[in-house]
């Protein structure tokens, strides 16, 4: 690897995608369209899900009458669940998106002085989830005056990342920041067969340029065409549909490193995409193929709160699920520390895969 | 003993249903442009491929520069490379793609000088893809020359050209000739190998079907010269007076000779009779013509088979 080499081929490919208004269309004005067009959609308007399920394991005055407050709130439909019922179970086999528990030890905590803690469960849509934790937070808000003035005693505590707003562009735009750098598979998935048709590569050689320094090339470019476009994408969603997303130092970096690392798996798989490919049909079948399940199920564009079990279930295999969800937690949460093991994982699993692609990608004529 | 810069010995390359090389040996000396000739599908490509490490062989020893080109990442530094099939990146221009090539080889040459040899300045800033057939051949051989290589390999460089800019290809790899180059080139004009090559291999179906200076290969191979005159009914009666044999060819008589001494024999015999020829032309058999007799028996005799 030679960065006189790979500088050379970046700033060749650069000269020539610039000049391709396509390339520069789908790469800068396709996310801003997306953006605009979720952002008016949704800005301001939350999920409000049309029932929640309580199990009570610690039956009282107390745990009843913040039940009951709930109810009354008629903010939600509650439905009791039997304590003989595995909550967590009861969960997975109906896909429940908010569930709250209130824990064996919450009358003893309460009453002796202590503070109540009530979980709120669930595997789901974090932004159906958050909309669910701010509704029962000001609930119990309201408990908690007229329980007590002096002092906060209920507290709501969740097993799910939940963040301080419940506002859907707040998700939108890590969701669209993920689609970006997923569709940077797309110019490996068209590129890889492409240049063999017209044996590119071969040309490539003769200029001692190699197949790791080609695609180094093309990951800084595509990392810095992304730099670019996500942050138009942050610009737009704070100034004009007012996200609220947690933006420091910290999190701009790990969000760059999980951006590189989606970049470095996504290319990888474009790779493998396109040497399967060798014609331009099945490279759109190919390109499709990888695609539109992984757009769908990672819950980006629809919230998976309304898709079966099993869809959920397979969501969680797929690595742009993790990708978004690493990007959600610290965009939207400013939560690093619980995203970090995804983090490694992610460019372990974007490692492996790339060193299969580099393997497989021969630049030989047979 | 002239130094040697590619050996090939008992080459083979097969696909999985023909077998592309079957068998050739040649070497090329230092400063020598040595040519491949041969019909489509003889297997010129092929060779010249695997000399260039793009390829790999089947069986036989390969050495170009004294190393394997299959192994060897270095010597693609020492060559320069114009495919058949050249392409490049559609929205790249002939200067990007130069300076790229600059970038990469770590070369000195000058971009500008080496666009202006190739007669390509007016369009250094045009995309590829809107280049001309011809324009797009000039950059292939423009990009194998930035790194000064030691080795040219040019197939078929000429083919699509335009008669001048044929031409000015040919001063160019006169002048590499002059810098010391050795140069393989595969062609199918004949016309360009007898001009530039110092020799030639004839290639057939996979096999070297002879090899050595285009003259020697003409000498080899040719059928009589032929004396080719113009003139009427009383040179025909002339000549046959004088027991020459000849037959009338439309407007012309053309007589097969023994050897070229004959010719002047039989212009002075009708100069003396003062007989009303009105011009004469002697004619050789060309490369071309060997070759096409070549390579038209080989086939026919494989057909026969
Ligand atoms: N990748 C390949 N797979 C199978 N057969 C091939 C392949 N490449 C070339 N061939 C075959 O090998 C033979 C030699 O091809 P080659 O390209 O070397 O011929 P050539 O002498 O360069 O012909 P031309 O003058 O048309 O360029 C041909 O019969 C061709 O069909
Ligand atoms: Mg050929």
């Amino acid at each position: 690897m030679k960065l006189s080499r790979v500088s050379a081929y970046f700033v060749l490919h650069a000269k020539s995608y610039m000049r391709s208004r396509s390339a520069l269309f789908f790469q800068i004005a396709f996310p801003i369209i997306l953006i605009l067009l979720f952002g008016a959609i949704f800005s301001g308007s939350s999920y409000s899900p049309t029932s929640l399920v309580i199990q009570n394991e610690s039956p009282s005055a107390a745990s009843w009458g913040v039940i009951g407050a709930i109810n009354d709130s008629g903010l939600f439909k509650v439905q009791i669940l039997p304590e003989s019922q595995n909550l967590s179970q009861y969960i997975d086999a109906h896909s429940v998106q908010a569930a709250l528990l209130v824990p064996a030890n919450f009358t003893e905590n309460l009453y002796g002085g202590g503070t109540g803690v009530l979980v709120l469960k669930g595997h789901t849509n974090p932004t159906v989830a958050s909309a669910d934790y701010e509704t029962l937070n000001g609930i119990l808000t309201q408990i908690n005056f007229k329980v007590s003035n002096t002092s906060q005693r209920l507290v709501l505590s969740s097993q799910v990342a939940l963040g301080n707003t419940g506002k859907t562009i707040d998700y939108y735009v890590p969701g669209l920041i993920g689609f970006t750098v997923l569709s940077t598979m797309f110019n490996m998935v068209y590129t890889v067969p492409n240049y063999r048709r017209e044996r590119l590569f071969r040309q490539l050689s003769f200029s001692g340029l190699t197949k790791s320094e080609w695609i180094t090339a093309n990951m800084m470019f595509s990392f810095l065409m992304l730099v670019v476009s996500d942050i138009i994408l942050v610009v737009i969603g704070i100034y004009a549909f007012g996200a609220s997303l947690t933006l420091n130092v910290e999190t701009i970096l790990v969000s760059a490193v999980i951006i590189f690392g989606g970049l470095f798996f996504f290319t990888s798989v474009g790779i493998l995409a396109g040497l399967v490919s060798d014609n331009e049909e099945t490279v759109s079948v190919v390109g499709n193929l990888v695609m539109f399940p992984m757009m769908f199920l990672s819950g980006v564009f629809f919230p998976l709160s309304f898709a079966p079990a099993y869809l959920v279930t397979i969501s969680k295999f797929l690595p742009l699920t993790y990708f978004i969800n690493s990007l959600i937690s610290v965009l939207d949460y400013g939560n690093i520390s619980s995203v970090s093991i995804q983090i490694v994982y992610l460019l372990i699993g974007s490692a492996i895969i790339f060193a299969i692609a580099v393997r497989l990608f021969s630049w030989k004529q047979k | 003993m002239p130094e040697k810069v590619i050996s090939v010995n008992e080459l083979v390359k097969s696909y999985s249903d023909i077998t592309a090389v079957n068998g050739i040996s040649f070497s090329i000396n230092k400063g020598e442009v040595f040519s491949l000739l041969g019909p489509n599908g003889a297997g010129k490509t092929t060779t010249v491929e695997i000399l260039e490490g793009v390829r790999n062989r089947t069986s036989g020893d390969v050495a170009v520069l004294g190393e394997d080109p299959e192994m060897s990442k270095t010597l693609i530094f020492k060559l320069g490379i114009l495919p058949q099939d050249f392409s490049f990146i559609y929205n790249s221009t002939p200067r990007e793609a130069l300076n790229f090539y600059k970038g990469t080889l770590k070369a000195s040459g000058d971009v500008g000088e080496i666009l202006e040899m190739v007669e390509l300045t007016d369009k250094a800033t045009t995309p590829f893809q809107k280049l001309s057939g011809g324009q797009k051949q000039k950059l292939g051989l423009a990009l194998s020359l930035v790194n000064d290589p030691e080795i040219l390999f040019l197939d078929e460089p000429t083919s699509g050209l335009d008669p001048r800019a044929r031409r000015n290809i040919w001063s160019v790899i006169k002048t590499l000739k002059g810098r010391g180059k050795s140069i393989l080139l595969t062609t199918h004009y004949l016309e360009e190998a007898e001009l530039l090559a110092d020799r030639v291999a004839i290639m057939n179906k996979g096999k070297i079907v002879d090899s050595g200076t285009p003259m020697e290969i003409v000498e080899r191979h040719h059928e009589e010269d032929n004396l080719i005159i113009r003139g009427d009914g009383q040179v025909e009666s002339l000549m046959a007076a004088g027991g020459y044999k000849f037959q009338r060819e439309g407007a012309y008589i053309k007589v097969g000779l023994k050897s070229i001494r004959e010719a002047t024999e039989i212009i002075n015999y009708l100069y003396e009779r003062k007989a009303n020829f009105e011009d004469f032309t002697l004619k050789r058999e060309s490369l071309e013509d060997v070759f096409v007799r070549m390579v038209g028996e080989i086939g026919e005799e494989d057909e026969a088979e």
